[in-house]
């Protein structure tokens, strides 16, 4: 990627929202958004049969369309492409869905901005139903990762995380949150929890977490990805090609 | 003599079916060298179903078929786990492109879309 596509100045933290078939919740979304800083906002369009797109748009956010569905992750990695071919020096990760509230957006880059952290994740524990409590618990003694809400998509990335996530390594993830965090602890990055607000009513919906077989799928996979790395130490002195 | 007969007919007919899709060009140049191989394979062990007999004594088989059996077995398993490779980086790959692909559309302005094909 070339320096054309650089549409903002570097300087200002962008805002990634990946969106399949959201054109009831995306507009608001942008708009809130929009109205709380003066940061560029992507929509990632996951090959929504619906209006995402144009909704987006119209609300004042720059769409990028995938022609295929790639997932959630798959969405937010195109976003993170986007902002290292920017050059953007931070990138929030918002869901479309309305379940994350923007105001905490600012919680999310103050550790950034004050380089105590490469990575910010945004933690809402009120949210967890009993069995995510149970998955967390899984996934945190699995993983040994000492972070509350592990699939939290609410999350601020630095420059160098996202140099890491939108490299080759990370493109053949199927879920945004603990095999990108094992990559990131791999590199050595350093994760941080910021307490964030999340809307209630949305909240305990999840893409995972609503039928059994999804749940199963995503517990051995994600197992899987946890128990290949065990062993793995952090290792800042590996490099990747940028594309 | 009739096994002989069933025996040739059943590598011929492989070897033939795979040298047809070779050159039919349905296989793409690595997978054509492997295919090619198999068909090799099956015409001599077709033709001359004897050197099964002669392998197993060498391999201290006590009853040669099933020593075919196997080696075609652990061919399959090397076989089927190197398509899932090789699937896994087309799957990346295909990720990358469809990535690559939004990233160079949001440069042109919206209304510059290919509109939809007339009804």
């Amino acid at each position: 990627m070339d320096n054309r596509m650089l549409m903002t100045p570097p300087g200002s933290p962008i805002i990634l929202i990946p969106a399949h078939n959201e054109q009831d919740t995306v507009g608001a979304v942008v708009q809130q958004i929009r109205r709380l800083g003066d940061w560029p906002v992507v929509v990632i369009d996951d090959c929504s049969s619906d209006d995402t797109a144009r909704v987006a748009r119209a609300a004042g956010a720059t769409v990028l369309p995938l022609a295929i569905q790639l997932g959630a992750w798959g969405a937010t990695q195109t976003g993170l492409r986007y902002a290292l071919a920017g050059g953007y020096p931070a990138a929030v990760t918002v869901d479309a869905d309305g379940q994350h509230d923007p105001a905490s957006i600012p919680d999310l880059l103050a550790p950034l901005a004050a380089g105590e952290a490469d990575v910010v994740i945004g933690a809402f524990p009120a949210r967890a139903s009993r069995n995510l409590r149970w998955a967390w618990a899984y996934f945190r003694l699995l993983t040994g990762l000492r972070i509350e809400d592990i699939t939290s998509g609410f999350r601020a990335y630095g420059a160098a995380a996202i140099a890491v996530l939108a490299s080759h390594e990370a493109s053949l993830l199927d879920y945004q949150d603990v095999g990108v965090l094992l990559i990131l602890r791999r590199k050595g990055l350093r994760l941080a929890e910021a307490p964030v607000d999340m809307n209630p009513r949305t909240a305990g919906r999840s893409r995972i977490f609503h039928s059994w077989w999804a749940v199963s799928r995503f517990l051995l996979q994600t197992s899987i990805l946890g128990i290949a790395r065990i062993g793995f130490k952090p290792a800042s002195d590996r490099r990747d090609d940028p594309d | 003599m009739t096994y002989h007969i069933t025996s040739a007919l059943l590598g011929l007919t492989i070897a033939f079916g795979i040298l047809f899709l070779v050159r039919r060009d349905h296989l793409h140049g690595p997978y054509a060298v492997w295919w090619l191989g198999v068909a090799v394979i099956a015409v001599l062990l077709g033709l001359f179903p004897h050197i099964t007999d002669w392998l197993a004594l060498r391999a201290g088989v006590g009853y040669p078929p099933i020593l075919v059996i196997v080696l075609g077995f652990g061919l399959l398993l090397i076989k089927i786990l190197t398509m899932d490779l090789e699937r896994s980086r087309q799957e990346r790959q295909i990720r990358r492109l469809a990535q690559r692909l939004a990233l160079l559309e949001v440069q042109r302005p919206p209304e510059t879309t290919p509109p939809d094909p007339p009804a």
